[in-house]
């Protein structure tokens, strides 16, 4: 790419801005963590508190339950994951890369449930899983959802995308379909699974009407239903709230750093060049 | 594509059948019971924190208290609360015991709902209720919920100061809609709005009920539940009162709190606020609203009129009630029999926890606070209980759709609409849910 | 121009022949194809089976009753279908649904585009850096989110309009004005989907073989062309991913109107979701069902969409399956 001193400078400045419109709000979340009840709702309008207050951290911070829940949907999430990324991935190969009988029904079968709303099956999946025995236990949590047609769509699209002539190589070579599968596919999945599965482990964080619906057991609790408690139809507690979802936001972020030198990378082919 | 459909069609056909096999038995669990005790499960929908804080000290005590039943508190978010009852219900998981609404039992009963408390508890406990309130938890001649308590909707809170500040006096708050009208005009100013009211239809729905009882004498619909009333002239009248408040900009110009969120009035921004009188619960649990509480005084909410006699709100509260198909009514009778129909005094102490933000619906708890120095010393339990209580309506019956339709219309006349347009609209979707929902003649009594 | 077409016909040929290949030689091993298949389905198949077709199945039967889960359900027939697709409600949250994805879903695409063609031209570092960044918003759910923007949209004391009187100009009530109101809970939508909308495009775009583009360079294409003609048409297996989770996404949203605007002011930020939501307040047989026939209308519409979607943008039928 060309690049003169110009061209560089905006560039710049566009990364600024990007980066601004995208920390700004939390950034607000996190600071109306440090505010009073009176300060989160001043007017006119200041960014930073007149007096900062650690109390709605600290409470926090001291609430067993709120240790609990992140160490449960923690656990939950990254079980979930896991079980997300195996299945819809088995899923996705099968659908990119093989030639089989009623492909055309299958592919529609998994591909439905994407345009299901939730709320056309809400009482009935609750039904169900009541009648499975999972209420109030982690699997409720977690098996419902695992196979999820957006992701499977998702990884298949980028198995679409990876070149024919390695398998082909590794065919002729007389590779069954799950060596290949597993030698080539899945050590090449490093960036789509980063992107997936970040996805699916941030469904199952953010969820709320579902563990609502589901779990009575306090030592179950989900980090959003612990959230849930600061809000009302009578009144909300703004600071607690800002400063629990800052902290609840907290792991994924770290997460986020910790993956981030695969995020995307990874999905650049070797052998491509 | 023709030929796959055969191969399909069979498998298709099997889990359709599976499905529909599986549905079928709604394996209903069995009465919970464990070392011999009678398990009965209540969900308290969440409301102000100490009121969690309080059923959850009285269960314990109550489970402490006998060796025969053991109750399991359930708080469930408001938000969720209709959801979660469906689905619980769909699968037959449903609660023992549940905090309901005034305005949910007759329906409810209608649908087979509630199991008939009458036949479970003792009779004095009934008598003990305050006759304004017999007909709200009576259907078909039956008592189905115990109730809890009672709170208006819709409550004048006014800031003295700022009455004085504005030169008017603060002893004698408006009570007509004009009167009101103008003192928010002389109260707006200094980046502060002179008055605070619902203005979204979901929020208006309801929150209005009151003042359509008082514009038109009635709610929008006629008393057999045979047609619509929307187009009473009298609800122009209502409009324009609503539309005065929001296109002179003397209120506030967007819902960031819904109606019953008191923070408008809380934090300053408002110097009226109509409010539920849950509302001083609020004010006075956030110390850093101190001082606006201290400068705080309550008021019937003023009629169209001026007669301060006529209804403007509704008396909204909440009930126990025992499930149709509870497994363990015996107990859930027990428990209720003891926590709000046992002594006064149990009863008293919850009143002093909301901060005489709610009142009660029993004649001797009544007395108790009566007899209460600090009690009857609140000046907001005596304005409430002597200028509101005595002139609230029930909350109505109907299906809350026929709400919506009202608020709708109210908020597009409020905010500049054409107001007979939108009541001519309201009265076609209020017909339209009469007809489809088979309303006529089933007014429950 | 016309080599740079032609590039470009050659680049999918080679990929579509590279694909006839295969499926050519798989003719003869049909049997193992099979085999692995339906094992490597099976997990997602019976997964959704059970947790999706059983609950959609048992909601379609449903749906034909007035469902009372107290006395014995009256079966009703097609009774509620034609109550919904009567109801003027119904009809308004459709619309205000379509709206909302009109603004939130080319926005998405665009910003989208613009943040990942920036990602790929900086350093290493400074990319990495953008990468984690844009994805942040992404870890806030959408209620939090929510109530992050109602605030900074006050009208009085609110951030954005701050910012505003800063340029002299406001205070707008964002999401109290029936026009504004739509526009403004897009904005939170965007926010929330446009750093993972970007980084799935920035995949995209890293596939594309350098060389494409270097061969470009030579006959003098510029970045404009390039994007035309090689990094669109080959990211057309992403963009159609994004396309339709973009529509569907929009489409069910509900939670941002929920708690910013209750689906007001005069129902113009009434999502189809929120409103089939608002339907299961009543406790009659009657709301029961509506709300689950209105949803399941919903999916109608929805796959229509999405299939008209499929239908448009794809038109390798050798790919799919």
């Amino acid at each position: 790419m060309t690049s003169t001193p110009l061209f560089r400078a905006a560039r710049l400045a566009l990364v600024a801005l990007i980066a601004i419109s995208a920390l700004l709000p939390l950034a607000w979340m996190l600071i109306a963590g440090f505010k009073g009840k009176n300060e989160v709702l001043r007017s006119p309008f200041q960014f930073f508190p007149e007096i900062w207050i650690v109390d709605n951290y600290a409470s926090i911070l001291q609430d067993p339950q709120f240790l609990m829940a992140m160490g449960v949907t923690f656990l939950g999430a990254v079980i979930f994951t896991v079980l997300s990324l195996t299945v819809n991935s088995f899923a996705a190969y099968a659908f990119a890369r093989l030639d089989f009988r009623g492909k055309r029904f299958w592919w529609l079968y998994c591909i439905t449930p994407m345009f299901i709303p939730a709320m056309a099956i809400l009482l009935t999946s609750f039904v169900v899983v009541s009648n499975l025995g999972m209420l109030n236990t982690l699997a409720v949590l977690i098996i419902p959802g695992v196979a999820a047609a957006a992701q499977m769509f998702f990884i298949r699209q980028f198995y679409l995308n990876m070149p024919v002539a390695i398998e082909e190589a590794a065919l002729i070579d007389g590779a069954s379909r799950w060596k290949i599968f597993t030698t080539i596919f899945l050590p090449q999945s490093q960036g789509p699974f980063v992107v997936v599965g970040v996805a699916s482990y941030l469904a199952y964080w953010n969820a709320y009407v579902w563990p609502i619906l589901t779990i009575q057991d306090p030592n179950l609790f989900q980090i959003m239903q612990y959230l849930g408690n600061f809000r009302s139809d009578r009144g909300n507690e703004w600071g607690l709230l800002m400063a629990g979802s800052t902290l609840a936001a907290l792991p994924t972020i770290a997460l986020l750093l910790v993956f981030q030198r695969y995020i995307v990378n990874g999905v650049r082919l070797a052998g491509m060049k | 594509m023709h030929k796959s459909r055969k191969r399909w069609a069979a498998p298709a056909a099997v889990l359709t059948a599976a499905v529909l096999a599986l549905t079928g038995c709604g394996a209903n669990s069995a009465p919970a019971t464990e070392d011999g005790k009678s398990v009965v499960t209540f969900w308290q929908q969440k409301f102000e924190d100490y009121q969690q804080a309080w059923f959850k000290e009285q269960v314990e005590e109550y489970n402490a208290s006998q060796d025969d039943v053991v109750v399991k508190l359930q708080v469930v978010p408001a938000d969720t609360w209709d959801q979660k009852l469906k689905a619980a219900q769909a699968a037959g998981k449903q609660p023992d015991v549940r905090t309901t609404s005034y305005g949910n039992i007759k329906p409810g009963v209608a649908n087979g709902h509630f199991a008939e408390l009458g036949e479970l508890m003792d009779a004095e406990a009934f008598d003990d209720i305050q006759p304004n309130v017999q007909d709200f938890v009576t259907s078909e001649g039956g008592y189905y919920a115990y109730p809890l308590l009672v709170e208006p909707s819709t409550v004048l809170f006014y800031r003295t100061d700022l009455f004085e500040a504005a030169g008017l006096d603060p002893d004698t708050p408006p009570t007509s809609w004009a009167e009101l009208v103008e003192a928010s005009r002389a109260l707006t100013k200094d980046g502060v709005y002179g008055m605070n009211i619902g203005q979204v239809a979901l929020d208006l729905a309801w929150s209005s009920w009151g003042l359509q009882y008082n514009a038109a004498g009635d709610l929008p619909i006629a008393e057999d539940w045979s047609e619509a009333n929307a187009t009473d002239p009298a609800y122009l009248e209502l409009a324009d009162f609503y539309g005065t408040l929001y296109q002179e900009k003397l209120m506030p110009q967007e819902a960031t709190y819904p109606y019953a969120d008191c923070s408008f009035y809380g934090e300053g921004t408002v110097a009226m606020s109509a409010c539920g009188s849950w509302a001083i619960g609020q004010l006075s649990g956030n110390p850093d609203w101190k001082e606006v509480l201290a400068n705080t005084a309550v008021a019937a909410f003023p009629s169209a009129d001026g007669d301060q006699t006529t209804p403007t709100s509704t008396l909204g509260g909440w009930t126990l009630t025992v499930d149709a198909k509870s497994k363990a009514k015996e107990g859930a009778a027990d428990f209720i029999s003891w926590l709000v129909a046992g002594e006064p005094e149990r009863m008293v102490d919850f009143f002093k926890a909301s901060g005489y933000s709610k009142y009660p619906a029993r004649i001797s708890v009544g007395e108790a606070l009566a007899a209460d120095p600090e009690a009857s010393g609140n000046p907001f339990l005596t304005v409430v209980s002597e200028t509101i209580l005595p002139y609230a309506k029930a909350e109505p019956a109907y299906p809350w759709d026929i709400s919506v339709a009202f608020g709708t219309a109210l908020e597009k006349a409020m905010k500049g609409g054409d107001a007979a347009a939108a009541f001519e609209e309201a009265q076609v979707a209020i017909d339209g849910v009469i007809e489809k929902q088979k309303l006529a003649g089933t007014n429950p009594q | 121009m016309t080599s740079l077409q032609t590039l470009r016909d050659t680049v999918v040929t080679a990929e579509a022949s590279a694909v006839v290949n295969l499926t050519r030689r798989r003719r003869g091993s049909h049997l193992r194809d099979n085999r692995t298949a339906y094992l490597m389905l099976a997990p997602m198949v019976v997964l959704l089976a059970i947790f999706v077709f059983w609950p959609l199945v048992y909601s379609i039967y449903l749906s034909a009753f007035e469902v009372s889960f107290y006395e014995e359900p009256v079966f009703v027939g097609m009774q509620f279908y034609q109550y919904v697709l009567e109801s003027p409600g119904f009809w308004n949250a459709i619309g205000v649904g379509l709206r909302f994805a009109l603004i939130v879903v080319p926005l998405q695409m665009i910003f989208g585009f613009v943040i990942a063609s920036v990602i790929k031209g900086l350093g290493r570092r400074l990319a990495g850096f953008m990468k984690t960044t844009v994805y942040v918003p992404t870890v806030v759910s959408a209620v939090i989110a929510s109530i992050v923007f109602v605030f900074m949209y006050r009208a009085d004391g609110g951030l954005i309009n701050w910012l505003l009187s800063l340029v002299g100009t406001g205070p707008f009530a964002f999401i109290s004005d029936p026009l504004l109101a739509l526009p403004a809970i897009a904005v939170p939508a965007i926010w929330l989907v446009t750093g993972i909308t970007a980084l799935i495009m920035l995949a995209g775009m890293l596939d594309i073989p350098e060389s494409y583009y270097e061969a470009a360079e030579l006959e003098g294409a510029r970045f404009l062309q390039k994007t035309f003609y090689i990094t669109i048409p080959l990211m057309k297996n992403v963009l159609l991913f994004l396309l339709v989770t973009g529509f569907v996404g929009a489409l069910q949203q509900f939670e941002l109107p929920l708690v910013m605007t209750q689906g007001g002011p005069v129902n113009a930020t009434m999502t189809p979701n929120l409103f089939i939501f608002n339907q299961f307040k009543d406790p009659t047989p009657y709301a029961t069902s509506f709300s689950i026939t209105a949803a399941l209308l919903l999916f109608v519409v929805l796959g229509t969409i999405s299939a008209l979607i499929f239908r448009l943008v794809k038109s390798d039928k050798a790919i799919d399956g």
